[in-house]
């Protein structure tokens, strides 16, 4: 089930929050995690199963290691924790393209699993391994109630896209939590702003991407290659940082806080910044089980660039089983090593605005290899935006006369200014502020909902983007 | 209003837009068919194991709760008004033209030459076996040009128009395009649906008439006459726009008695224009009783001359046209018909001999036409 869609607002929420808040304090883990299970078989009937497996395996694992604290054995349940994860997560997810590569390097004629991607695994399977090392290494400490580590696994807000939540950060709420009217409002707010983002924003502007995409690459023009890569950055953007919102607010709704998952990549002056931007969950995943480990930073300058590479490689195939992501992660490292090395200091001696325009051109570049796919797609679409198609055509006038006003209100959420806006009627204790304040962040929220709603009901253009990750 | 109150009342406010159409949903009934949209609805489905498991019962179901949504032309609308509002000039593959003008979207690249000589080859073989003409309406997007939004793309139809001209020789070819494209200011199209109005039929009848050398019978334009003044047709339906109704008009010399017209060699009617459409959404089935298979007109016009058509629906407002000149007139929609053409065409061909006239719009014709 998706939340942009008429089921899961019409049928599962208020069901769903109906029983949540009906039930006393000690049966609402059980409603949330037999809530969550409804709502991820509905969409995946059989790979339930594997979810629970998985959140069962760690469960034990977890245990296992708080059993033999202090003693060598501890090791074992932690090396079977991350091996059992990561081979649900190679096999589901990567065993076609390995064995598809397999193939092709050695003639052989394996065949493909073929099987589908169960939905969310990337999510989860980081999830609950963050569970065991942060146990082992003594960060948190191992749950014992089943009921509740299920719930820190199966949580339909952030189960299928994320954010990746930590066990450490929720460990207490997931136990005990409360709410007040002003963070159930909150998070209400946040979630319709979510879905704005994805329904109005992500859905809207995908369709100057599905368009762009779809056509013949030598025959569009350097303005056309350049609305479809932007148009396809700000559907990724909003698809999921909208996605993030929701999730975050329905969390908020019920006593959780989970991390943000975005600060505003598009304004980055650099490419080391825009990771700290984007999809922050993930990358303070790779930082502190993967990149620190391996050293981070403290072993000199060539084992740090080694480190950076490693951990944009597994960045990039995080992200699909292809070597496009692979390629993408790839274009990130080498940007972060040359940033490292001289970039970054050249760039500081120019104002803030030339970075941030270097930056988009990186990360632009950096999407047609994420969305593009095939290679001679790639090379043909690159072409196509360095101009050698001819620079502005009778298309491009046209798809830019049909997309500014989206891609202007686009460009404008992607900044801090709406809200910085908003923030400062809100400090306007007093006053016409203060009154447009009240009546705007009742109004607004609203408004985006039926709005919303009228997107997903009149349109059937409704994918999703994440899914495939 | 304390801090508290402030936010009870936000969440009342979003609560009760998620609660009031839930509820609304649930008394709602189930409709088969969408007036709106023309089409049907996805219904509930059946549940069974293997659905259930498969996911396809969880993919039907969505499909089912979303397409019987409540209010869901009223969401549609709005909908689209955010488009117009965002200054869109296109909306579900129609285009918002000038003199609000809604015109059918072609991109050119769902059309390739392939595809045309294909088609083209197909049209060669039954001109050279049937010597029959030759007549393929452009669509309005080609000839209200000037009515697109500014610099919208669209499927050129003269290169096709060109080849076909080329294969059929200049006496079996019917020039359409140059005779609408003269008369563009006038109502040729329809505003809100995709066909041409009975008056471009009647334009195309003055080009069939000179490539055919025929004697013209005095139709007369200013004596139409209206069968329905508020028709809204399918490119309305697609947008769903508060738009000024269109007219169906015919003309009143085509609809002498007595003639008799038999549909798919089963119901006989008297008339070839069908007032029951008249009540429905699709108006347009008015001429001819929509789609058939096989027609079978005998006109009251004893002329002992026989005329064998295969068309599109474009020709439905056409072929009333030609009653005064032919004493039975076959029409064969392929779209619809599954035997061999060619055995058809010979059962129905007189001793004799008869004409035969390709009539199909540009698209329809490179996406329909089938001849073997």
């Amino acid at each position: 089930m998706v939340f942009s869609s008429i089921l899961f607002l019409f049928r599962f929420l208020p069901i769903f929050f109906i029983c949540y808040f009906a039930a006393p304090k000690r049966m609402k883990n059980i409603i949330l995690f037999l809530g969550s299970l409804i709502f991820y078989a509905w969409g995946e009937p059989v790979y339930v199963l594997l979810m629970l497996f998985s959140t069962l395996v760690d469960y034990v694992n977890g245990r296992l290691i708080e059993r033999c604290r202090g003693s060598r054995k501890a090791k074992i349940p932690l090396v079977a924790s991350v091996v059992v994860n990561l081979a649900v997560l190679g096999f589901f997810k990567y065993g076609d393209f390995l064995v598809h590569t397999v193939n092709s390097l050695t003639g052989a004629s394996v065949p493909a699993p073929g099987l589908p991607l169960p939905i969310g695994i990337s999510f989860y399977t980081f999830q609950t391994m963050s569970y065991t090392i942060d146990v082992y290494r003594g960060n948190a400490k191992a749950q014992r109630n089943l009921l509740d580590f299920g719930v820190y696994v199966a949580m339909f807000p952030q189960l299928i896209a994320g954010p990746i939540v930590k066990y450490r950060d929720v460990a207490e709420r997931l136990h005990e939590r409360s709410v007040d009217l002003q963070s159930v409002s909150h998070g209400a707010k946040r979630f319709c702003f979510g879905l704005a983002k994805k329904v109005l924003l992500a859905n809207g502007i995908g369709m100057l991407w599905a368009d762009i995409s779809g056509r013949d690459y030598r025959q569009i023009s350097m303005m056309t290659a350049w609305l479809g890569i932007l148009a396809f950055a700000f559907q990724i953007y909003f698809d999921f940082s909208g996605y993030s919102d929701m999730a975050i607010g329905l969390g908020e709704i019920m006593g959780f806080h989970f991390p943000e998952n975005f600060n505003y990549p598009y304004i980055s002056s650099s490419v080391t910044e825009f990771w700290r931007r984007w999809h922050i969950s993930l990358g303070s995943w790779f930082r502190e089980y993967v990149y620190i480990p391996l050293g981070g930073n403290r072993k000199g300058l060539p084992r740090q660039l080694v480190n950076i590479v490693i951990v944009w490689m597994l960045t990039g195939i995080w992200h699909g089983a292809g070597w496009n992501f692979l390629f993408w992660g790839l274009w990130f490292a080498f940007l972060l090593v040359m940033e490292k090395m001289f970039l970054g200091k050249v760039l500081s001696w120019f104002p803030r605005i030339v970075g941030i325009l270097y930056t988009a051109v990186a990360v632009l570049t950096g999407w047609v290899l994420f969305a593009v796919e095939t290679p001679s797609g790639i090379f043909g679409y690159l072409r196509a935006m360095l101009g050698l198609g001819g620079f502005i055509d009778r298309d491009a006038l046209y798809l830019g006369g049909e997309y500014y006003v989206l891609l202007l209100i686009a460009l404008a959420v992607s900044t801090p200014i709406p809200k910085m806006l908003a923030d400062r009627l809100e400090k306007s204790k007093t006053g016409p502020g203060m009154a447009l304040w009240r009546l705007g962040e009742k109004v607004i929220p609203a408004a985006l909902l039926l709005l919303a709603i009228a997107g997903i009901a009149g349109d059937s253009y409704n994918p999703f983007l994440y899914f495939r990750f | 209003m304390n801090e508290k109150n402030n936010a009870a009342f936000t969440i009342a406010i979003l609560a009760s837009i998620i609660l009031i159409f839930t509820v609304a949903d649930f008394f709602r009934g189930d409709r088969i068919y969408s007036e709106t949209e023309n089409r049907l609805l996805a219904q509930k489905p059946e549940l069974s194991r293997t659905e259930l498991f498969s996911g396809n019962y969880a993919s039907d179901y969505e499909k089912y709760v979303t397409d019987q949504f409540a209010g869901r032309d009223k969401w549609i609308e709005i909908k689209t008004n955010t488009d117009i509002l965002l200054q869109k000039k296109e909306i579900g593959g129609v285009y918002l033209g000038a003199d609000d003008y809604l015109i059918e979207q072609h991109l050119p690249k769902d059309f390739t030459d392939e595809q045309a000589d294909e088609k083209l080859e197909l049209l060669r073989q039954l001109v050279e076996e049937w010597n029959a003409a030759v007549m393929l309406v452009p669509t309005a997007d080609n000839i209200l040009s000037n009515k697109l939004p500014a610099n919208a793309p669209y499927y050129d139809e003269t290169e096709l128009l060109e080849k076909a001209a080329q294969l059929a020789g200049e006496d079996r070819y019917v020039d359409v395009y140059g005779i609408l494209r003269e008369h563009r200011d006038e109502e040729i199209y329809y505003r809100t649906d995709r066909h041409w109005t009975s008056l471009g039929a009647y334009y195309g009848y003055q080009a069939w008439l000179e490539t055919m050398g025929e004697n013209p019978y005095p139709y007369d334009v200013n004596g139409m006459v209206a069968a329905d003044e508020d028709f809204l047709g399918s490119l309305h339906s697609k947008v769903n726009l508060n738009r000024q109704p269109d007219s169906i008009r015919y003309f009143p010399e085509t609809v002498k008695k007595p003639m008799k017209v038999l549909y798919d060699f089963q119901r006989e009617s008297d008339t070839i224009f069908e007032e029951s459409y008249l009540d429905t959404k699709n108006k347009y089935g008015f001429f001819l009783d929509d789609s058939h298979a096989v027609i079978e007109i005998d006109t009251p016009y004893r002329l002992n001359k026989t005329l064998f058509v295969i068309k599109d629906s474009y020709a439905n407002c056409f072929i009333p046209l030609m009653m005064t000149h032919y004493q039975k007139i076959y029409v064969v929609d392929p779209q619809y018909y599954n035997g061999r053409l060619s055995d058809l065409m010979e059962q129905c061909e007189p001793r004799e001999g008869m004409d035969v006239l390709v009539l199909y719009d540009c698209i329809h014709f490179l996406e329909e036409f089938r001849y073997q």
